[in-house]
């Protein structure tokens, strides 16, 4: 396989799943909005805006956070790198160079996505479309997972999911980082409106919100809701779950495996660490410093996995 | 005028019977209806035009419903003709870049061929694998009576448009299946099969490989064709390659790969020559492999079309095929060309700027219906215009009368109505000669239009050749 196109196939699912979680975000912002806002609390689409990475960009743009603004940025602009519409133009560009790398129905999904979002962006959208378009985003990314099921499973299969799962890896443990205070247990604020509020944010953009309450049995606790998201395996967007799915998808790689094990030896102690740690010790230790640790080891990954198999 | 459907005014041919059946129990809802299925399935799959312009929508090309069809014996002599003249186009290729007897008989003057920019001098004394220079050959031809075909060019270079030859069946096949069922119509999906053993049996001197290792070159998803090169590469499942993917280490190239360097023996190029090798053609360049050249010529990778190819299809040299089919093969040319004028000669300019209200007048470096002019349809200010532009720089026209294309029924607005066509025939040739089992018509959409091109308002659709 062209190294040139194990970096497209990489990068087509990482910008498809980057599609769906600011879609996802989007959709946050709309139910919080929907609430009455509790006093003293912040504007919901800021938190939606610093949890999608965009918000210096956004204010860069506009002066008051205001929702049909804020969906704009997220959802059509062109200037925001994350927007639903550049990452689904993006994957689209690179489906195009590669579209021989994976099947005709992939190659559909996507063209069809974009066609269609272009004449999305045509129409625009009216305010309470926005359920609709994130509805739509998630639709068109499970039509482009579903399709990856019929592929060879050979090496470009191999780095679609290795792109995938550095992408949810880095969206979560970000998500986790901007929302990190939450689940610090703050006597004062536990069990509040602000925390209930949070935490389904938290789990609703990490599309965990009924299988939370389907994997654990009791109240919500920060606690629970911590082991959920860092240590459980069984939830596929916890960061044990990215991180043993980049380490198969990366171990079944059958090229140069001299550059599978140097990126493996990089990648083992954190697997290790992660699938035998308590979620005590992590939040003894300080919740923030383990994610933001995390995300650096995920980025070293990532530039370990160009500069050996992209260049 | 000759139509090919329709004999007389109320007689239909009968090839034609099964079409005629079928278009008179369509309703206009129908024709709405598939018509508009027909256009989201081919930007579904994305064959488009790219623009230059990225904000707006790629552009697809009108797709007319009705096929045009030939009946096998019809395209039994075209099948010769094009085989023919793409044998002797190649034959003319191994000989003015080797011996150049042709010129030694005093056929073709020398000028013409060593001072064309097309010739290429560092192709000289070289010989590619089976002296094939140009495996794919596309040949534009017009209908003008039931056996008059005329050639209006040979495309020796990168021929387009083969994938919407197969395309353009796809979705007839998709969408109107009965017809299939009740017409014999020979299939052509195997040309990529083809397409590829044929590039297979050029595998260079050096190759060890039983199966050789191709690849097709393009300069990216910019370029207008871009979409045939991936449907290429994919029906071929070859890798679709850009210049930086590959490189020259020692006597070979390679391909840039996960695994790390890969040999590539055969390289089917979509790029022009100025783009091929910057150390030996245009040295500004920045797409390009430097030092293909050299591994070609050490016989370490072969590349099709071979550079200077460009000189076979030249307008100038256009107007010498017939005489190459009598030199090199022997025979007598199956298709004729078009009569042609070499503004050039003095004697023919006087006669074209005599007679140019009569004439088409064609750039000599023209493409895409670009920079031409129709006489009997132009006004006198365009006509006084091209005289100027005749007159200043005569070697660049070549002028021909203009020909009384075929007209082929077309669905405009719902209803059925004349329109010209040509046809442009894919040929193959490696360890064998073959024709594709059809190929791309084009069709002048706008009513009177003599001009086919896509660039011009032109419209495709599906040819049927009917299997014996």
């Amino acid at each position: 396989m062209l190294s040139r196109t194990a970096e497209y196939l990489y990068w087509i699912s990482r910008y498809m799943e980057r599609a769906e979680t600011t879609a996802r975000l989007l959709d946050v912002g709309y139910r919080m909005s929907l609430f009455p806002n509790p006093s003293g609390y912040n504007n919901e689409w800021e938190s939606v805006l610093s949890a999608a990475g965009a918000i210096e960009g956004y204010k860069n743009k506009y002066d008051t956070i205001e929702q049909k603004n804020v969906e704009d940025y997220l959802f059509f602009d062109e200037s925001n790198p994350s927007s639903v519409y550049n990452c689904i133009l993006n994957a689209r560009n690179n489906a195009l160079v590669v579209r021989t790398s994976f099947t005709p129905e992939s190659w559909l999904a996507i063209n069809k996505t974009y066609q269609e979002i272009l004449n999305l962006k045509e129409k625009k959208f009216i305010k309470s479309d926005l359920p609709d378009l994130t509805e739509w985003t998630i639709e068109q990314v499970n039509l482009f997972r579903g399709s990856l099921s019929s592929l060879l499973r050979n090496d470009g299969y191999n780095f679609l999911f290795l792109g995938l799962f550095i992408e949810r890896a880095d969206n979560s443990a970000r998500l986790l980082d901007v929302k990190y205070f939450v689940l610090l247990p703050k006597p004062q604020y536990v069990g509040g409106n602000i925390d209930n509020m949070q935490w389904s944010i938290l789990l609703r953009s990490l599309s965990s919100f009924r299988a939370f309450r389907w994997a654990y049995d009791g109240n919500i606790t920060a606690t629970k809701i911590a082991d959920f998201l860092v240590l459980n395996n069984n939830c596929p967007r916890s960061l044990s779950f990215c991180i043993q799915n980049i380490v198969k998808h990366l171990t079944n790689l059958t090229c140069s495996p001299e550059k599978v094990g140097r990126i493996y030896n990089n990648l083992k102690d954190l697997n290790t660490k992660i699938q035998e740690e308590k979620i005590e010790t992590i939040v003894e230790y300080g919740l923030h410093q383990f994610v933001t640790q995390f995300i650096r080891k995920i980025s070293s990954v990532d530039n370990e996995i160009h500069k050996e198999f992209f260049n | 005028m000759f139509n090919e459907m329709y004999q007389s005014e109320s007689v239909i041919r009968n090839h034609y019977n099964n079409i005629n059946d079928w278009l008179d129990q369509m309703t206009s809802k129908v024709i709405l209806e598939k018509n508009a299925e027909a256009e989201t399935h081919f930007r579904n799959i994305g064959i488009t035009f790219s623009t230059n312009n990225e904000t707006s929508r790629e552009r697809i090309i009108p797709f007319d419903l009705i096929p045009r069809i030939f009946t096998y014996t019809e395209w039994l002599r075209l099948e010769r003709g094009v085989i023919q003249r793409a044998k002797a186009l190649n034959a003319f290729l191994a000989d003015i870049y080797n011996q150049g007897e042709i010129i030694k008989a005093n056929i073709i003057p020398k000028e013409i061929i060593y001072k064309k920019k097309s010739f290429e001098p560092s192709m000289f004394g070289f010989s590619p694998p089976r002296d094939i220079y140009s495996p794919i050959i596309g040949i534009d031809l017009v209908r003008t009576g039931p056996n008059d075909y005329f050639v209006l060019e040979d495309n020796c270079r990168t021929p387009s448009g083969v994938s919407y030859m197969l395309e353009n069946r796809e979705i007839m096949m998709r969408m109107f299946p009965d017809l299939f069922h009740n017409n014999r119509v020979t299939p052509i999906d195997d040309y990529p099969t083809r397409l590829l053993q044929t590039l297979m049996s050029l595998a260079p001197i050096k190759c060890e490989n039983p199966e050789p290792v191709c690849v097709l070159l393009t300069p990216g998803p910019l370029n207008s064709a871009y979409y045939e090169h991936s449907f290429l590469s994919d029906q071929m499942g070859i890798e679709m390659v850009e210049s930086t993917d590959l490189f020259v280490e020692g006597k070979y190239l390679y391909m840039k790969t996960v695994d790390g360097p890969k040999r590539v023996d055969v390289v089917y190029r979509r790029i022009d020559d100025d783009f091929l090798d910057p150390l030996c053609f245009n040295p500004q360049s920045v797409i390009g492999i430097p030092g293909i050249m050299d591994v070609y010529r050490t016989g370490g990778v072969n590349i099709c079309s071979a550079p200077g190819v460009g000189i076979a299809d030249d307008k100038a040299i256009y107007i010498y095929v017939p005489e190459m089919i009598k030199f090199y093969l022997g025979e007598q040319p199956i298709l004729d060309n078009v009569e042609t004028w070499n503004c050039e000669k003095e004697q023919e300019l006087k006669y074209v700027l005599d007679n140019i209200n009569k004439l088409v007048v064609k750039e000599v470096d023209g493409s895409g219906g670009y920079g031409m002019l129709i006489g009997p349809k132009s006004s006198k200010s365009t006509i006084d215009e091209f005289k100027t532009k005749l007159s200043t720089n005569p070697k660049g026209y070549i002028a021909q009368p203009l020909l009384d294309l075929s007209f082929s029924p077309t669905l405009i607005k719902n209803q059925v109505e004349g329109r010209r066509v040509d046809l442009r025939p894919f040929c193959l040739i490696g360890e064998q000669a073959q024709l594709s089992s059809g190929g791309l018509t084009r069709v002048a959409m706008n009513e009177g239009s003599f001009v086919v091109n896509s660039s011009q308002g032109g419209g495709v659709k599906d040819t049927w050749v009917l299997a014996e």
